[in-house]
């Protein structure tokens, strides 16, 4: 049972590093956007580009990534995700995933669509309640949680951060102050992506990795968003871990259905709490 | 100041103003009244560049603005306050004065000064949650913050729309105090504060001026548009 619950804080970890992105490219731009899976994916083969093909460390590989992650993250605000504001919903939802699949055809045809294995980094393990906890996996839990407390003071504390806030609330009102708001949007999208690729660079050691990869995944963390609340950071932050341990614990008695019960859960807050879209 | 000439806006295919001008005089308070739908939002959010004129220009000091951005209007003294009396809800009311004064470059302890000084109450509020306030302090907030940096021209929806009755005569007070330091243009369906404190009117029906008021002493004039609301 420990186990249990330790892996459902692992996946809730996961969860919410790619969740955040989604969450603030909705709350701020209201768009759906289904290219999330793609700069995700994109930075895990970044990733592997380093640590497999030119052996490079693991972390060093995981710090270009993030990096190399930021101008095409950029480039796809200003290009594609700039253009859909004040679109409707599904419009948006279209057109990033006409993103996302090209970016997955792009990816086959640089890296192949055979999935390439990647072992965890550190393969030590750490004794705690008797079972044995892999320490990479405490790591990722760890980080989650110090990331949630960057953020939370990033967005309380800093100038950046407080008109973020603002435009999630008002967009116009800020633009009215003088601000332009479409270059903090940028900041927002481009940050989103890299603290996917983050979630990405902790994953693909325990997952596999393959073109589609972001895709799988991406339908979970709209799940989170949906339950989180979508620009709610806290909420995404406890929707993550929530639906992380659901599935663990789903997992442990109905392995097929762990996925299942992440969107029943979903449906479930749909009826008592509608989004107004 | 500023000069509207034969403006028409649309929505889609939907026009909502045909052909309207209008004028502000520098250190004029001019009011904008009309009954609802009539266009007075839509005129005000044309000439913050919310919306684009099909036809027509605004011309500020001289210079044609029509198609300029709500962003760069602030930086020439446009403020316009919104008839929903949107406040950042999640911010304090110290973080809303907050991000006015970053944009405009003003010290913060200027900007609180500013507004303290026309409503003395707000220092109660300053870690208050925007969210919270009472329609009529969230319309203090806004007009407050409007007055961070170098305001030149207000723009005002509806103060005292749904406001309390003591309320209203707060904001009748700060906007009295603010009388020829700042132009403004404020839509108000309140006549009794349109004739304490406007220098003129423009009548605003289905979308055409219909007139304009030159003076407030035209007390019958007043009594007339009653006709129109
Ligand atoms: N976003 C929009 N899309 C389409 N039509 C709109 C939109 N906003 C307003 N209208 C229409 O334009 C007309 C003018 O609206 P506007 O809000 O400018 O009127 P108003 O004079 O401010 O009214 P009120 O006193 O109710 O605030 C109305 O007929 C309204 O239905
Ligand atoms: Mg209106």
């Amino acid at each position: 049972m420990h186990y249990t619950i330790f892996y459902g804080l692992t996946i809730g970890a996961i969860l919410y590093f790619i969740s955040i992105g989604l969450s603030l490219t909705f709350g701020t731009m209201r768009v759906i956007n289904f290219a999330h899976t793609i700069t995700y994916t994109i930075g895990v083969y970044i990733l592997i580009t380093f640590v497999i093909f030119f052996k490079w460390s693991f972390p060093v590989g995981a710090v270009l990534a993030i990096l190399a992650i930021i101008p095409i993250a950029y480039v796809i605000e200003r290009f594609i995700i700039r253009r859909l504001y004040g679109d409707s919903l599904d419009y948006t939802f279209i057109a990033t995933f006409a993103v996302a699949l090209i970016g997955v055809d792009l990816i086959k045809w640089i890296w192949g669509p055979a999935p390439y294995p990647l072992s965890d980094p550190i393969g030590k393990y750490l004794i705690l309640f008797d079972v044995s906890l892999p320490i990479y996996r405490v790591l990722m839990v760890i980080s989650a949680i110090l990331l949630f407390i960057l953020l939370h003071l990033f967005f309380k504390m800093t100038i950046v951060g407080k008109i973020i806030i603002a435009a999630l609330d008002d967009k116009d009102g800020v633009r009215c102050l003088g601000i332009n708001v479409d270059k903090y949007f940028s900041l927002v999208f481009v940050m989103g992506s890299a603290l996917a690729v983050l979630g990405g660079i902790f994953y693909a050691p325990i997952s596999s990795i393959h073109p589609y990869m972001g895709l799988a995944i991406l339908l979970l963390c709209f799940a989170v968003v949906i339950v989180g609340g979508m620009g709610n950071l806290k909420g995404t932050f406890l929707s993550a871990f929530a639906l992380g341990m659901l599935m663990a614990l789903t997992a442990r008695y109905w392995p097929q259905g762990a996925e299942t019960m992440v969107f029943i859960a979903m449906a479930v807050v749909l009826i008592f709490r509608p989004i107004d879209i | 100041m500023l000069e509207i000439r034969n403006l028409d806006v649309s929505y889609g295919y939907a026009k909502v103003l045909h052909d309207v001008s209008l004028n502000i005089k520098t250190g004029e308070m001019v009011f904008l009244i009309g009954r609802n739908g009539a266009g007075k939002t839509t005129l005000l959010k044309t000439i913050i560049g919310l919306l684009q004129p099909q036809k027509g220009s605004i011309v500020y000091a001289g210079k044609e603005i029509s198609n300029l951005s709500p962003e760069r209007l602030y930086l020439q003294g446009f403020r316009y306050v919104g008839q929903e009396k949107k406040v950042f809800g999640n911010l304090t009311v110290q973080e809303n004065i907050e991000i006015a004064a970053f944009a405009s470059g003003e010290p913060m302890d200027v900007s609180l000064k500013k507004i303290t000084s026309i409503y003395p109450k707000i220092k109660d509020f300053l870690k208050t949650k925007a969210g919270q306030l009472s329609g009529g302090q969230r319309q203090i907030l806004l007009v407050g913050r409007a007055l961070v940096g170098e305001p030149k021209l207000l723009l005002i929806d509806e103060p005292t729309q749904g406001l309390a009755a003591i309320v209203i005569e707060e904001i009748i007070h700060i906007l009295d105090s603010l009388k020829k330091q700042v132009s403004a243009l404020i839509v108000e369906q309140n006549l009794s504060l349109v004739k304490q404190l406007s220098d003129r009117i423009f009548l605003l029906k289905e979308g055409k001026m219909v007139r304009e008021i030159i003076s407030k002493s035209e007390e019958s004039g007043i009594q007339d548009l009653e006709g129109y609301l």
